[in-house]
């Protein structure tokens, strides 16, 4: 009726609107990049429960140690690995390369293929099948001037007593991981392989335990820790893990939330301003409603009604916009060139709290116009024109 | 009553020791010359602005003690208004228009059929579900009496309602307003400086400087009693 504007309803409904866009985009951008980052720490790196000795190697039998994890309802799988470092040059066109420090990741390729994805990101050849067999993350590859399937490599360890072991293997496989979240700067070879070179015969670095469940990663470790007490286990949730490398990446995310926040405060001054103008332009309307015999309390009515309007259909424009945003995104399983893929989640609560603060900011944006519309007096307001 | 504008040695008396009455079903003129006094006093009665002294009686009601809502409802229910300018809410229809002052009494079961009969009655029945910036000035007038009829006000207040008017179509709106109030026997009480237009009324209120005096003509010479 009085605030029948249609192009000023539709920009105070677009801000809205844009307002809780932003917040979507930036959400689906940079908590799908975060959750993409422990995804790939767990399936490449931790699992979703990592198991170390906090002193030195976990001494215990591996097997005892997995067979133990994969009676839990929880777990699908656990699996040792042992890390080590070496040196490694390769002959190429019978020209040897330049020696480099590498890390070297030692992997049952049995059961290392149910609790990680790593063989999954070979883009050429096959994973760790053989005890002479080597993988080359793509990083090293290159270093390497351009390794290929069926090269041969050799590995420099220095064993537990300092003595230099030197092992020829065959190139078998190369990885390469999207965002160089696996193991690219490395090479994997069989895990006893490794305990040979290193002498240390039945010593584990790390267990990587899967559960069908993540969310019961803390029951797990707990579990876990209460039934070795004696020991100097030491396990992690990929959470924890995760934790040194991605504290300043929320800080970051808090950042641009608190970006997407502000955006939508910015879209309550539009409202503001919008209706301030709707007030502004139809004065005379208002002095003539008063004057008929409608009290401030109806003109306060109608223009907090339409804050009302505003909120609602921005807000659930907005949301459907979102909510399309995150859908793409997460079907397309969005990425940027060779940047790792987003992991997208929908986030219920997050979707209704971000609309019904914009709903609430527009009621809130509309208290003022209204209030100054109540408070024109209806002999000035006809005399405007 | 008296209505002085500001303070002091600025202080402008706009109307002064203004006292008269009006009968039920009388058609009041008040005339006078621009800025003597008239949309002061026709804005007093109609509750818009409040006199600096003295009270002013509607319907044995004293409006002086009214608050901001009762003064409202009281517009809403005892008053109709008709300005010079229609004022009509531009994107509502002409029935809309003419039902608003029922839909804020929200008193709206017979509000269509009523404003209908006066839309009939002001001869604006096809123009009805027309939007109010889509008629003409002397077609949107007509509307605008409709609208001050609808709550079977006891007065109508009307504010130079020909003054943006041609003058045929301001003879129609005279004639209109003539015929309404004695058909339906209704009060009006219409401000305009063109006399020469509305012929024979009921009585006549001359403004002169912020005072009023019965009949056509004001005395040349004012006397003050300090």
């Amino acid at each position: 009726m009085l605030t029948n504007k249609r192009g000023s309803l539709i920009g105070a409904v677009l801000a809205v609107s844009i307002g809780i866009l932003v917040i979507h985009v930036n959400f689906v951008i940079f908590q799908g990049l975060y959750d993409a980052i422990i995804r790939d720490m767990s399936d490449y790196r931790f699992g979703d429960v990592y198991v170390i000795d906090e002193e030195d190697f976990i001494e215990k039998s591996d097997l005892a140690l997995v067979n133990w994890f994969e009676r839990i309802p929880y777990v699908e799988a656990a699996a040792p690995r042992l890390s080590s470092s070496a040196s490694i040059n390769a002959t190429k066109y019978g020209q040897k390369t330049e020696e480099f420090q590498i890390p070297v990741v030692g992997v049952d390729p049995f059961r290392d293929t149910r609790v990680s994805t790593i063989h999954e990101t070979i883009y050429d050849g096959q994973y760790v099948f053989s005890r002479n067999s080597l993988v080359v993350g793509s990083t090293v590859a290159q270093d390497l001037g351009g390794v290929e399937v069926g090269d041969s490599l050799k590995l420099k360890i220095v064993d537990r007593w300092g003595q230099d072991q030197l092992k020829r293997f065959i190139v078998t496989g190369i990885t390469n991981t999207p965002g160089g979240q696996g193991l690219d700067t490395s090479v994997i070879i069989h895990i006893d392989t490794l305990r040979d070179m290193l002498d240390r015969k039945g010593d584990t670095g790390s267990l990587l335990v899967k559960l069908n469940d993540p969310t019961k990663a803390v029951e797990v470790k707990n579990f876990f820790l209460a039934s070795f007490p004696n020991d100097d286990f030491k396990a992690e949730t990929i959470d924890e893990s995760a934790e040194d490398a991605l504290r300043g990446f929320r800080s970051g995310i808090a950042m641009i939330n608190m970006i997407g926040y502000f955006g939508m405060m910015s879209s309550a001054f539009a409202i503001v301003t919008i209706l301030m103008m709707l007030v502004t332009s139809k004065t005379r309307e208002i002095g003539v409603m008063r004057a008929i015999g409608a009290k401030r309390k109806d003109i306060l009515i109608i223009f907090l009604l339409q804050g009302v309007i505003i909120g609602a259909i921005g807000a659930g424009v907005g949301t459907a916009l979102g909510l399309s945003y995150t859908i793409y995104a997460k079907e397309t399983k969005m990425q940027w060139e060779g940047s790792l893929a987003l992991e997208v989640s929908y986030q219920w609560q997050k979707t209704v709290q971000t609309a019904l603060m914009a709903f609430a900011l527009a009621i809130v944006a509309s208290i003022y116009p209204s209030y100054r519309a109540t408070k024109l007096q209806p002999i000035e307001a006809m005399r405007t024109v | 009553m008296d209505k002085t504008y500001g303070e002091g040695e600025t202080a402008v008396n706009a109307l002064k020791d203004v006292s008269f009455s009006v009968n039920k079903g009388e058609f009041l003129l008040v005339v006078g010359s621009s800025g003597s006094g008239k949309s002061t006093l026709l804005n007093m009665i109609g509750l818009l602005d409040r006199p600096t002294n003295g009270r002013i009686f509607i319907d044995g009601v004293d409006t002086m003690t009214l608050d901001d809502n009762e003064v409202s409802a009281f517009r809403n229910s005892k008053l109709g208004f008709v300005f010079q300018s229609a004022n009509l809410i531009p994107d509502l229809t002409v029935l809309e228009n003419v039902m608003l002052p029922r839909q804020i009494q929200r008193t709206d079961e017979s509000a269509t059929t009523d404003s209908l009969k006066l839309l009939r009655g002001v001869g604006l029945e096809k123009q009805a579900h027309k939007r109010a910036n889509r008629i003409s000035g002397g077609q949107a007038q007509r509307a605008a009496i409709a609208r001050g009829l609808v709550n079977k006000p006891t007065i109508v207040l009307a504010d130079e309602p020909t003054g943006n008017l041609d003058s045929i179509t301001a003879e129609t709106i005279v004639q209109l307003m003539k015929s309404m109030a004695k058909k339906l026997g209704q009060t009006f009480i219409v401000v305009t400086h063109e006399r020469e237009q509305f012929g024979d009324v009921d009585r006549i209120i001359t403004i002169k400087d912020g005072r009023a005096f019965e009949g056509e003509e004001a005395p040349s010479k004012i006397e003050v009693t300090v």
